[in-house]
């Protein structure tokens, strides 16, 4: 039994991609539960993929794999999951501000949410705050995360607050911000409830704010 | 006269070439069919009717841009009426830069969010001040041909600080500048301030005061902000720096050649789209491409693909006659320090063997985002010294000097021969603040770092006192154009300021 959540750990470990899913499979037809399969298979590969990165053993393109592979397994218990009543990780709307292009820091961060269990509704870039705002409606997340590269596209993120709160929906989502130029002064400054340095420390974050780390 | 010697080559300069012809030639062509087969996408309708006109083949339309493919004769065309020089001057026209083909000029970078303030060491955000002893520094440097922000204004208004920038270095540096603007407004008050620096409009027609930097985003996207602008430059006589930072292994291939090749595809598309608008119009194409470090993911500024890139870009623009826009004098280093230095080094030497046209991001540190004038000081005497290397060993009867071996003689020396009296000033490099003292004298003037010395060169060149570039009512003038901006989009400011 242990067997296969250490066959899953070490898939996640190596990105094996199309590999996950049959393992997961392999354990479901097996009988076992679809909670421990997560935490015992899944999260700890993942965790050991955590401490890698940090010690600089692995690196981002595996990181990135290993998140995926991870996303694949976890897709086919989410139903089951759910209706064990276990609790998800949470759900996550992501966007680069209106004005700007810039998206490469934004896909990370959804990458590594993804990786980290989240359910991660991308809008894109140059989003506007009212995309925001239909989005936070539409999805119900958790979270809604904001990137921008330029200063001048910073104030999109304080014009976005503003807009969610002006629909009434501020307590119901977190709010974290990322990007070049902004920092945890800036977050602060606009009312957001989080900022993120980079892409890994994005996913902690957006742990952090719903309470699953 | 009596000839002897045949097939006799030097270099009058050391050399450095990263492609060979046939390497560029399969870039280029690689190049082209990226543009026509896989296309650009274009958020701007004016630039895809441009296009459109010219024959390009346009797809897959959204409600805020097309997909836009490029046949290769557009490319073609466009080359035959790109100017392969483009020149910038001071506003007084006593500086100077003739950028084509294997000519060097060094200078700044633009827009840092921060900057390292030179007496406290602390990493702040910067300030207009700031912007303006960054200016006066370059004023100040030798090396130092033409001069971008190295600081973002972050005490003004955050919708229109461009203004303000271009107002703090034009206070400093009577210099060649190469501007940014937030928008296409932002261009078009800069171009009246220089109007009215340089004295008109015809003064400027004789010679621009400033160049324009746009940066379309890797991969293959122009935005709509950087179409306006590029389309308003050209008619307004504005040369423009064409610079995509594609980002090996995240914004563009992680192998060096389809960095190259996506790079070019994304310059070409600014060359068709300019010539079409205005045949003629002048274009610097850069000039940042890099690596993504894949422990940190941020920009690589200090790593040897960097410079390798930057080197080989240099290459196919020299190839295609069109100025470049290289990239030197930066670091990834937190601090000015060992590592700074020793990547500076590297880019700069790099750049300057290579013959990149337009060197910018002088005085970069922490991936573009940190400025530092410690490094912009210690840059320019990296700088000296690869200058002097670019100078070469020419080799005549003069310089081998045997008629003076023979008086001399074995044994003897050279000190006091006329040969060496009239002789070592130019041909032996004399640095400013590198140390070569023995190790007495160098204790008894204070043991100082390289470090050390940088530092006070730095504060004793921010409190030389100078003469003031602007007049009253000049300076008058100019703020006023500002204070307009301001005016007018006021409403778009957050209720909370920015910035502390």
């Amino acid at each position: 039994m242990s067997e296969i959540y250490e066959q899953i750990a070490t898939g996640i470990l190596e990105g094996n991609v199309p590999k996950i899913p049959e393992l997961v499979q392999k354990a479901l037809d097996e009988g076992l539960n679809a909670n421990d399969i997560l935490n015992d298979g899944l999260v700890v590969g993942m965790n050991e993929v955590g401490n890698r990165f940090k010690s600089g053993a692995m690196f981002i393109p595996e990181v990135l794999k290993s998140a995926k592979a991870m996303h694949a397994g976890q897709e086919l218990l989410r139903s089951l999951l759910a209706a064990s009543g276990a609790a998800q990780t949470g759900k996550i709307v992501l966007g680069t501000v209106q004005g700007d292009l810039h998206d490469i820091g934004k896909n990370l961060v959804g990458m590594m949410c993804e990786g980290a269990g989240f359910e991660v509704i991308d809008l894109g870039f140059n989003i506007e705050p009212e995309k925001f705002t239909e989005a936070i409606k539409k999805h119900q997340p958790n979270i809604v995360g904001m990137s921008a590269l330029l200063t001048t596209t910073m104030r999109a993120m304080g014009y976005t607050i503003k807009a969610i709160e002006e629909a009434g929906l501020r307590d119901k989502v977190k709010v974290m911000v990322g990007g070049a130029p902004v920092d945890a002064e800036f977050a602060e400054r606009i009312g957001a409830d989080g900022y993120g340095h980079n892409a890994v420390s994005g996913a902690e974050l957006a742990k952090k704010l719903v309470g699953a780390a | 006269m009596q000839v002897r010697k045949t097939n006799y080559q030097v270099n009058a300069t050391p050399r450095l070439q990263v492609l060979t012809e046939d390497a560029i030639e399969a870039i280029y062509y690689a190049s082209l069919r990226v543009l026509y087969e896989t296309g650009v996408r274009v958020y701007e309708k004016e630039g895809v009717e441009v296009a459109h006109a010219g024959g390009a083949i346009v797809e897959e339309t959204t409600e805020d841009s097309s997909l836009v493919k490029i046949p290769h004769y557009m490319v073609d065309k466009a080359r035959s009426t790109v100017p392969s020089k483009v020149v910038v001057t001071g506003p007084d026209r006593q500086y100077r830069m003739e950028l084509f083909k294997n000519q060097i000029y060094f200078g700044g970078g633009s827009d840092t969010p921060y900057t390292i303030d030179p007496y406290t060491g602390e990493r702040r955000r910067a300030t207009y001040q700031d912007v303006k002893n960054c200016a006066r520094v370059a004023q100040a440097l030798p090396n130092y041909d033409f001069h971008m922000s190295l600081g973002i204004t972050q005490d003004t208004a955050v919708g229109t600080y461009d203004r303000w920038q271009y107002l703090a270095m034009l206070e400093g540096t009577s210099k060649p500048i190469n501007i940014t603007a937030v928008d296409l407004e932002g261009v078009r008050d800069q171009l009246e301030m220089a109007y009215i620096r340089v004295g008109g409009k015809e003064e400027w027609k004789k010679g621009p005061i400033f160049s324009l930097y746009i940066e379309p985003v890797s991969p293959l996207s122009h935005s709509k902000e950087v179409v306006q602008k590029l389309l308003f430059a050209c008619d307004h006589d504005i040369p423009f720096v064409y610079t995509p930072c594609p980002l090996a292994g995240a914004t563009a291939p992680t192998t060096l050649a389809g960095l190259l090749v996506q790079a070019l595809a994304e310059s070409l598309f600014g060359i068709v789209i300019s010539q079409l608008r205005k045949p003629g119009s002048q274009l610097i194409i850069g000039g940042l491409m890099s690596n993504m470090d894949m422990l940190s993911t941020i920009y690589c500024y200090g790593s040897p693909e960097m410079a390798l890139l930057s080197a080989a870009y240099t290459d196919i623009t020299k190839w295609l006659r069109v100025p470049e826009y290289e990239t030197a004098g930066c670091s990834d280093a937190k601090l000015f320090d060992e590592q700074a230095a020793m990547e500076a080094a590297i880019n700069i030497s790099t750049a300057g063997l290579v013959g990149g046209n337009m060197i910018h991001d002088v005085g970069y540190l922490d991936s573009g985002l940190t400025s530092s004038i410690e490094l912009m000081v210690a840059s320019d005497e990296i700088i000296g010294m690869i200058k002097r290397i670019l100078q070469g060993i020419p080799v005549n009867g003069e310089t081998m000097a045997l008629d003076v071996m023979k008086e001399v003689g074995p044994g003897g020396h050279f000190l006091e021969h006329d040969h060496t009296y009239n002789r070592f000033k130019t041909e032996i490099w004399q640095p400013k603040l590198i140390d070569r003292q023995n190790w007495e004298n160098w204790q008894m003037a204070g043991s100082k770092s390289y470090g050390q010395r940088v530092h006070e060169r730095v504060i004793e060149i921010l409190e030389a006192e100078t003469e003031p570039l602007l007049d009253d009512a000049m300076f008058k003038e100019l703020r006023r154009v500002c204070e307009l901006a301001d005016e007018r989009h006021k409403g778009e400011e957050l209720d909370v300021k920015m910035f502390g």
